[in-house]
Order: C-alpha cells, then structure tokens, then sequence
C-alpha cells in the first residue's frame, strides 16, 4: 500500500486548484427553478470549454481519458474550492446516462449524446421508478408496443428529479406484453419533447418541487433509441445503478470532509444555552469526534475502492456499503448540528444558501431513499457482500 | 496511491493468519482458563520481531505488516502477551542484547495498563512472573524489571489474561525509549486487533445464519438478521480502510498520521463493541452460553478498548481546527 500521488496528480491537482480559484462563479447558484439549471449547463459548459469535464472518460467519446485517481483529486478540489456542486440538474446526465451509453450505447447514440452530456447541452432525468415500483424496482407496469420502427410507450414513472429540466430522459419499460419482474423490460432514450408527455410536481417537504410525476400517453420513440439490447433492459439499468452506487457519489462523498470542518468550526464558536461552548460539550464532542472519524474512513474508502478498480476492473458490491456509510455519516452530522443551532435551527426559509444546516437536515432523508433506499442497500449487502440466503 | 493489498503484504496476511488458525484457534480458549502464551511459537517464525531492527534478529519491515499480523492474532483472539512482548522490544531498542532477547521470546514482559504514578497502585495485565513490565504513552515506551512478588491478582473478565495491581515500588525502571513513535505502533496494533475481533464476530454470525432454521427457513433470510449483519459489514469496512490508510500514512510518516491513527482506533473500537453485541443477540440463547464462542470475542473487545486508557483522549486531534490540512 502506498498513499504516494504520483508527479502526473500532484501537477494535476496544482493545475485544477489554480484554475477552480479563478473561475468559480463569482455568484451563488439561485436556489431552484429555471435560474438554477441554466446555471448548472454554465458552470458544465464552462468546464468543458477549458477541458475540465469528464476527467475519467474516455478520450475518444470527448472526455480526458485520465485515470480515477484524478477524477477523484478533481472532486476533491472542487469540494475545497467551494466550486459548484456536480450533484444538481447534470448529475443524471453526467453519473447515469453517459457512463450507460459508454458501456452500452450503439456509436449513433455515443456520437450524438456524449458530446452535448460533457458540454451542459443536454440535461437528463431518471424514469426508473413508479408510483406502485419504488424499491421493488423490477415491478414496474409502464410498457410499450412496438408500431413499426417505434416504441408507443403508456404508463407513468415518479420522483423524477428535475424532469421539467431536462431534455432526455433514461426510460426503463415493459417491452414483452405479460413479462414478468426482470424479464422483458428495455431501457430507452426519451426526448422530452415528444407529444404525449406530461409533469405534475410533487411539493416536498423541503418545501420545493424538485421532483415530478411524469406520465406517458400513446409517446412515440423510436426503435434506435433502445440502448442495450430489446428485453435486456434490466441488465442496462444495473449497469447505470453499479456506477450510481460505485464511484458516482465521490464528489459528495469527499465534500463532507469539508462539511464536517465547518461543523467543527460552528461548534468552536456556538453557545448552547447555558452560555458554553457546544465543543466544550462532552457528549456533543465524542459524536462529533466519531463524525469526523468516520469521513475520514470514508475518503479511505474511496481511495480504497479505486485501487480495487485498479487492480481487478471491477469495483465490487462495496458500492452499498460506502451508500450507507456516507448517507448515514451525513445525517448524523445534520443531526448534530440541528441540536447545536438550537433555536437558529428553526429559522428556516426554505433557502438553502441562507439555511444550509436546516436544508441539510431535511435532505439527510432524500439521501437514505433516493438511489435505493438504505433497507434495499443493506438487503445487497446481505444477498451479494454476505451470501446470506435469501427469502425473496 | 494504492490502498490495497499488494502481492507481499496479502502474503504475509495469509500466511499470519494460516499459522494463527492451525496454532492458536478460538475454541482453544475453552481449553484452559489461562491462555499458553507459548511466545516461542510465534518467535520461531519471526511474529515477534517483524518491525524490530535487524541487528536484534527482527525483519525491520513497518508498521503495515505489524497491522496485518495483529489483525490476524485479533481475529482468533491470540495471546495478548505477543502484543506485549512486542511493545517490550520496542522500549528495549537501544539495548540491541535485551531487545533481541524479547524478539526471541527469551524473556517476558507484562504490559503496564496503569502505569506509575507517584504512590497510587499499578495495574498490570500478562505474567506476574515475567522479569519485565512495559509501558507505553505518547511520550515514549519505558521497560520495568518486575518483582512480582508483590503483586495481587484480580480476577479478570477475559479469562485468558491475568490481571494484577500492586505498589510502584515492584517497577525498576531499565530502559526508556522516548518519542511517540511506539505509542502510534501501539495504536494501530490494539485497533488492528479490534477490527480482527470484528471480522470474526461478523464472520460467526454469517455462518450460523446460514445454517440456523426458526420458522421453517434460515435465519439469515429475514430481514431482522440480514440488516444488522449489513451493519456491521459497515463498520467492518470503515474500520478496515481507515486501518489501511493510517498505518500507511504512520509508515510514510505524513503530518496527518497522529489524527489519522486516532481515527482508526475509533473506528475499530466502535466496530469490536458493537459487532460483538450484534453476534450475540443474533445468536440467541445459544450465543450466551459459555460453550460458545461468542462471549470470548466481547470479552476481548472490551480488554482491547481499554489496553490504552479512555477514548476521550482521540477526540482532540480530530477536532483540532487544523486537523485533516494534509488531506487535500
């Protein structure tokens, strides 16, 4: 084991904190709405103009083809920076779409999205889960036919973040009339501008409408948009959630390292209500001490899990593991940090530049269900790390 | 940067811990109230002295193969006077004739778990009878010649060690070693230990749960025992990877290392203690039996979280403001 940067990242991460310290945006991202995605396709096209985006992809499809030490060292100094967070209207376009049609794309579908993914051009959303196929993901009903060279798609998908955004949508489908759970399904491009598609937000108890149900009325895709072969759109999809739960979280992994600095700083100098210091507390210390420790397992984690990339190609069934640390260190921290706020942690306008702590809080539980629920994590764990036997 | 195993350090992990399950497996413990430490065993194949200088008959390698070593001894609950005699020869460095004495398991040594402190009482766990006594602090590790003779034994919740306090007056002090670097050796073999008794109680459970029927089907297929196994496999990982990067951030001596080791030994406490419970509980009545091994396993944890006084004390680097600077 070696904890050694070799020449090449030590001057790549001089090289991307010189640069992030000149281009961060000089003003905040707005918080939600039209304003906050088109600030998201700036930031992304401003880094692909000065050759920042997709640090780890490959060259041929557009990106910089350099090894995940670097994307890594990337995330870190953006987390540092205080740059904006790749975490936002990109994210599905970037994390799950592109890594999806690296590995299974045919070339049309890599020549013409990889490009306009990398550039800010197009956003993407999810269309995986439904209102009746949540964690039971392979239970889904929305289906399609097949009308000559199209698919004619009817049914309804929810929790589509920032759908009203976006410009494609991955699409997963019942293809094969009465197929059952796994089989039969296929995974797809949508173009959401095709007639028959409709959103209704749904308000969430953070107070914004982030997320939507989409619904789909006799929508007309075309057969060349299936990525993946027609019926194995299952295997596409966990193809798009491996990455999800491997290394498409780094950058939120690495900036709670710096979110917990900041706790520690507001712990340094917050009163509690009997006039002392909230680090001078014993008990608010010991977790905020374990906090801290466990984001430093975590960056550990990260770094161990890239050289197990490194050495086998495969980053294993840790993917869950590192989902459940990382969203379980989150809320505890979020946590903690409420009862040090005390009455400021009732302050709350829905703003998340003005109430970042209040924000984080009630997000801390997006965290544990988004991507998989902790309950459907540590039931991966259990099947694939454990071998456990199974009752499903 | 690679935070893995390479070829050599997966050798020397393998090969610790094939020796450890043919000569010191855990049902041994059942055999007899007090563990044989047999210190000649481990010293004939060079356990003992793997970080020891060569001139005393060590193999000079760091702290990574130590840690690897002493998660193994962990994971079958080995005799703590390996973890000991180590320390001993750490303090007797610059005496090469007594240092290589102690890497050859010639001569003994108990651990000092409360050192002296003006006329307040010692507290030693190990042989009352070895001829040396080691202690350990951040400011270095000091070596003892012990007259046991003095010394009273308490009985001790880990059946497998002896436990003894008596007057400061049994010490003379023989060799000091200053400087901390024993000290953080010291931490990441204790936490090292801990995360090998949190593999094996998480190890324990898995294969009773495989095995066990309730209800007509395995335990291991409902939800109330699969979710705390995914548990602890989480706390196995965060300890086992923060282990990895501070005995590696220790051996190339980064200015992080300190908070980085104390950060360890956080991790693996929590995962001993809490891995140790969950076992139990899911065992059920057979896991509060004596015959079971289970209980072997809590009783280390809890020794090993006390081998080098309160937790408190981690706290401080981890909340230091500058704390983590060399992270990025």
């Amino acid at each position: 084991m070696d904890l050694v940067f070799s020449e090449a990242d030590l001057d790549f991460r001089a090289r991307a904190r010189s640069w992030l310290r000149d281009n961060i945006p000089a003003t905040a991202r707005p918080a939600h709405g039209a304003a906050a995605a088109q600030f998201d396709r700036d930031w992304q096209r401003r880094l692909y103009e000065h050759g920042w985006a997709g640090v780890n992809w490959p060259q041929e499809f557009g990106g910089l083809g350099l090894p995940e030490v670097q994307q890594v060292i990337w995330y870190e100094e953006c987390a540092r920076a205080g740059a904006p967070n790749y975490i936002n209207t990109t994210y599905v376009a970037l994390m799950h779409a592109g890594p999806t049609l690296i590995a299974c794309g045919t070339e049309a579908q890599k020549a013409f999205h990889l490009p306009r993914i990398l550039s800010g051009e197009s956003l993407w959303c999810q269309g995986f889960s439904e209102p009746n196929a949540g964690s039971d993901l392979a239970s889904l009903k929305t289906s399609a036919v097949v009308d000559g060279d199209h698919l004619v798609v009817n049914g309804s998908k929810t929790w589509t973040t920032d759908g009203q955004h976006a410009d494609f949508q991955e699409l997963l489908i019942r293809t094969e009339p009465g197929s059952q759970r796994h089989r039969g399904l296929t995974w797809v491009i949508c173009d959401m501008t095709t007639p028959g598609i409709s959103m209704t937000p749904i308000r969430t108890m953070l107070g914004d409408e982030h997320v939507n149900t989409t619904f789909y009325d006799d929508v007309r895709i075309p057969l060349a948009n299936v990525v993946g072969e027609m019926g194995s759109g299952w295997k596409t999809a966990m193809s798009t959630l491996s990455f999800e739960r491997g290394t498409g979280f780094i950058g939120d992994q690495l900036a709670l390292y710096e979110r917990v600095n900041q706790a520690i700083e507001l712990a340094r100098r917050t009163r509690l209500e009997d006039g002392s210091l909230a680090i001078e507390d014993s008990a608010i210390a010991s977790r905020l001490a374990l906090i801290k420790a466990d984001t430093l397992a975590i960056r550990a984690m990260t770094f161990a899990q890239i050289s197990e990339l490194q050495r086998s190609g495969n980053p294993g069934p840790k993917g869950s593991v590192m989902k459940l640390l990382v969203t379980g260190t989150s809320k505890a921290l979020s946590h903690l940090v409420a009862e040090i706020l005390g009455w400021e942690f009732m302050a709350f306008n829905g703003d998340r530049a003005e109430h970042p702590w209040t924000y984080e809080y009630l997000w801390s539980w997006v965290y544990t269900i988004a991507g998989g629920t902790s309950e459907i994590q540590r039931e991966i764990i259990a099947d694939q790390l454990l071998e456990l036997p199974r009752a499903r | 940067m690679y935070l893995a195993l390479d070829a050599d350090e997966r050798e020397i992990a393998d090969a610790a811990a094939d020796f450890l399950a043919n000569e010191f497996p855990l049902q041994r413990l059942h055999a007899s109230a007090r563990d044989p430490e047999r210190l000649a065993a481990f010293a004939e194949l060079g356990w003992l002295g793997l970080a020891a200088p060569e001139a005393a008959g060590g193999s000079a390698l760091g702290v990574v193969e130590e840690m690897l070593f002493f998660a193994a001894l962990g994971y079958q609950c080995g005799p703590l006077a390996v973890f000991t005699q180590v320390l001993a020869a750490a303090a007797a460095q610059e005496n090469i004739e007594l240092c290589a004495g102690l890497c050859a398991g010639q001569v003994g040594s108990a651990l000092l778990v409360t050192p002296p402190n003006g006329d307040a009482p010692v507290r030693l766990v190990g042989d009352a009878a070895a001829p040396y006594a080691v202690a350990v602090d951040a400011a270095g590790a000091t070596l003892y010649a012990l007259q046991g003779e003095y010394l009273h034994e308490q009985p001790c919740l880990d059946q497998s060690v002896g436990m003894y306090t008596g007057p400061a007056q049994c010490l003379q002090l023989v060799q000091h070693s200053a400087g901390e670097g024993a000290w953080r050796r010291a931490q990441v073999a204790v936490s090292a230990m801990s995360m090998g008794i949190a593999e094996r109680a998480l190890a324990m459970i898995v294969e009773y749960a495989r095995e066990r029927e309730t209800f007509g089907r395995k335990i291991g297929a409902y939800q109330a025992v699969r979710h705390p196994c995914a548990d602890m496999a989480v706390r196995n990982e965060a300890a086992r990877s923060q282990l990895y990067y501070a005995a590696t951030a220790l051996h190339e001596g980064h200015a992080d290392a300190a908070m980085q080791v104390d950060a360890a030994q956080l991790l693996a406490a929590r995962a001993a203690r809490m891995n140790t419970d969950a076992n139990i509980q899911l065992h059920g009545g057979i896991g509060v039996t004596d015959e079971h091994d289970a209980h072997l396993l809590l009783k280390r944890a809890n020794l090993l979280e006390r081998l080098l006084g309160a937790g408190r004390s981690l706290r401080a680097s981890l909340l230091a403001p500058e704390a983590g600077e060399e992270a990025h």
